[in-house]
């Protein structure tokens, strides 16, 4: 592969439902093995973003793009049997409620043996010796005991796992996870993230986080992409970003946080909540939530520069 | 002539103990769950309790108790000093006036076919039924006011609000008969960071004007961090480290407070504590470790664990229950 080409290159992603812009002209660019995080509130657009990327948008969604590349072949070419061939073998996708991802009528070991059958032609003892392999690299002990388990006899912990061991199990270059630990408890949490950061590393495996926990990001993440209402509206290094924050969403979003409050008798609140279809003002999509905004903002839609979409950025460009 | 009797705390929780029957198929024997095994507190007026833990560490349980839905299997549930134990309804229906209840799921916690006219005035009609109508709608009004929703918002259905707004909806209804007690179970873990913390600072106002107590039932713990006064960890069905939350914040004894804290991810890399790797699941209830519940995934069990259950005991002003500290 030549050092030009990137993992995923989106340009201009666009979705709509209907009259709802679900996404709004987003540009994002992933190298191999890097890992990203979006963040953003409930109806940002964060997974119908990825869900984009790997086709998986049906009925009445409509997705356009001038780009949308993985490994430098555009998506949006492929024929349906091209696509298939693609999704779930090259880039794969881990959900956050495991046991409803789950089909509950057949065993877990025969749900991942399915994606070694489709995508690779694995059958029989091959199948099954790989099955274990890969439930003992998700770390589920007893394997040979649990492949033969219905997903319900399994914890929310062990499911989480089983369909990380299915989204990985032809190698993938791109693991896209959304939410993957906010159904777990905090210390299943821990272990999950401790097992995607190490599949991303050993198998040089990128890595898509899709969460609204930023301190998941800041630990498991290189870069972190924020969005609001459909668009892009910052992005830059971890802790960077974190640390001097540049569009007052991401200030507002991290002020927000408790730990970030320690001490203080109130929380600094976002007032209201984000637009859906029918609301979306004229100008700035932040612009009736933002503290700094000014007549411009309400009258005009800022571009996204040097990785933040403001008129009125905060504090010092970052190098 | 003794000192003058302390006034009784507004809450008092003593070896509280819930267990329950569950079925083993059709012809096996009930097997016993003690989802709840032995949880004692005290609750002041304008304080909060935050009761921490993980899936089946028997939270849910407390609040079913505390909240005067089920009876306790053992132990002593008191209100403002009186015992609901051998209550009678009149005098049981009175004291659950008291202690009113907030839940996570703002979407499934009201009644999609009630206005929000009708949720908040049905707790007055019930109540206060010599309230006139007007005077019911008055109050409503007024704390509608409070929690930061609008008069014209009455006539509307919780469908046509935000998760925010339903869980403010919700938090008036709990607070409409000015109730000593209100216990708040995971009521942010369904909202989104900045909606939360809308709602965390009405938690605090409410508290600051009328002086309730909270039982605040989370598993996060930078918003147990914010809200909480005392603190209770609970590992299935037990305290395991009770006491001030500036205390336990500062240094955790139990391992399992550690761990907990350790597991939390942090923003900052300053605030990052050494992780302590907990092996495992958590167990299932129907089958409890020997001992210790904690020991099979405690980095610092000995054989003593395995065989003998520890009990709370003060220890640099909290109460811990572990041999090994």
């Amino acid at each position: 592969m030549s050092a030009g080409t990137a993992l995923v290159d989106i340009r201009g992603l666009t979705v709509d439902f209907g009259s709802l812009r679900a996404v709004d002209g987003v540009d994002l660019r992933l190298e191999a093995g890097e890992r990203l995080g979006i963040v953003g509130e409930s109806g940002s657009g964060k997974s119908v973003t990825m869900l984009a990327l790997m086709q998986l948008v049906g009925a009445p969604g409509v997705v356009r793009a001038d780009k949308l590349e993985f490994l430098g072949r555009d998506l949006l070419e492929l024929s349906a049997r091209e696509r298939r061939a693609v999704i779930g073998r090259d880039m794969a996708m881990v959900f956050q409620d495991a046991l409803s991802a789950l089909n509950p009528s057949y065993t877990v070991g025969a749900q991942i043996a399915e994606v070694l059958r489709e995508h690779l032609g694995l059958r029989g003892a091959a199948a099954r010796a790989r099955v274990l392999e890969l439930l003992e690299l998700v770390e589920i002990p007893d394997a040979k005991r649990r492949a033969d388990a219905y997903p319900h006899q399994l914890s929310g912990g062990m499911n989480q796992r089983v369909m990380i061991a299915m989204a990985i199990a032809c190698s993938p270059r791109l693991l896209i996870a959304d939410e993957p630990t906010t159904a777990l408890d905090v210390t299943i949490q821990a272990q999950i993230m401790a097992l995607l950061l190490r599949l991303s590393t050993e198998q040089g495996m990128g890595l898509v986080m899709i969460t609204h926990d930023l301190a998941v990001v800041a630990e498991l993440t290189q870069r972190v992409a924020v969005m609001y209402a459909g668009q892009l509206v910052e992005e830059g290094a971890v802790p960077a970003l974190f640390d001097a924050p540049r569009h007052p969403y991401t200030e507002a979003l991290l002020a927000a946080i408790p730990e970030h409050n320690r001490g203080a008798a109130r929380l600094q609140a976002l007032p209201g909540i984000v637009p859906g279809a029918h609301d979306r003002p004229a100008g700035c999509l932040l612009a009736p939530r933002c503290a700094y905004a000014v007549e411009r903002c309400r009258a005009e839609r800022p571009p996204l520069a040097a990785g933040v979409r403001c008129f009125l950025p905060r504090g010092e460009p970052k190098p | 002539m003794s000192a003058a009797p302390q006034p009784a705390p507004l809450l008092e929780a003593r070896e509280l103990a819930r267990h329950y029957a569950v079925s083993q198929g059709l012809f096996g024997p009930k097997a016993q769950v003690k989802a709840l095994d032995g949880v004692s507190f005290t609750l002041a007026a304008g304080r909060t309790l935050a009761v921490v833990g993980e899936s089946g560490c028997g939270k849910s349980t407390l609040a079913r108790q505390l909240t005067l839905v089920e009876a306790p299997t053992r132990g002593a549930l008191s209100i403002r000093g009186q015992a609901t134990a051998g209550a009678d309804k009149a005098r049981v229906a009175a004291l659950r006036r008291d202690v009113q209840m907030v839940f996570q799921n703002p979407f499934a916690s009201l009644n999609p076919r009630w206005t929000i006219a009708r949720t908040l005035e049905e707790p007055l009609a019930i109540n206060r039924p010599q309230l006139a109508r007007a005077e019911r709608r008055e109050r409503v009004a007024a704390l509608l006011d409070r929690v930061g929703l609008r008069r014209e918002h009455l006539a509307r259905y919780p469908h046509m609000f935000s998760g925010g707004q339903r869980q403010r909806i919700a938090i008036a209804r709990a607070m409409i008969l000015e109730p000593g007690i209100v216990v708040a179970d995971e009521p942010t873990s369904a909202l989104d960071v900045s909606v939360q913390a809308q709602i965390l600072n009405l938690f605090m106002d409410l508290q600051q004007a009328f002086g309730t107590g909270y039982v605040f039932i989370s598993h996060n713990l930078g918003v147990v961090e914010h809200v909480a006064d005392e603190l209770m960890v609970m590992y299935l069905g037990r305290a395991v480290e009770v006491g001030a939350k500036t205390r336990i914040f500062a240094q955790p004894l139990h391992p399992y407070t550690q761990a907990l804290m350790s597991a939390t991810p942090a923003l900052r890399a300053a605030d990052r504590r050494a992780r302590i790797r907990i092996e495992g699941e958590l167990p299932s209830p129907l089958n409890p470790p020997s001992g210790c519940a904690f020991h099979k995934r405690c980095p610092r069990a000995t054989a003593h664990c395995a065989a003998e259950l520890p009990e709370l005991r003060e220890l640099d002003g909290r109460r811990i229950a572990c041999h090994n500290v």
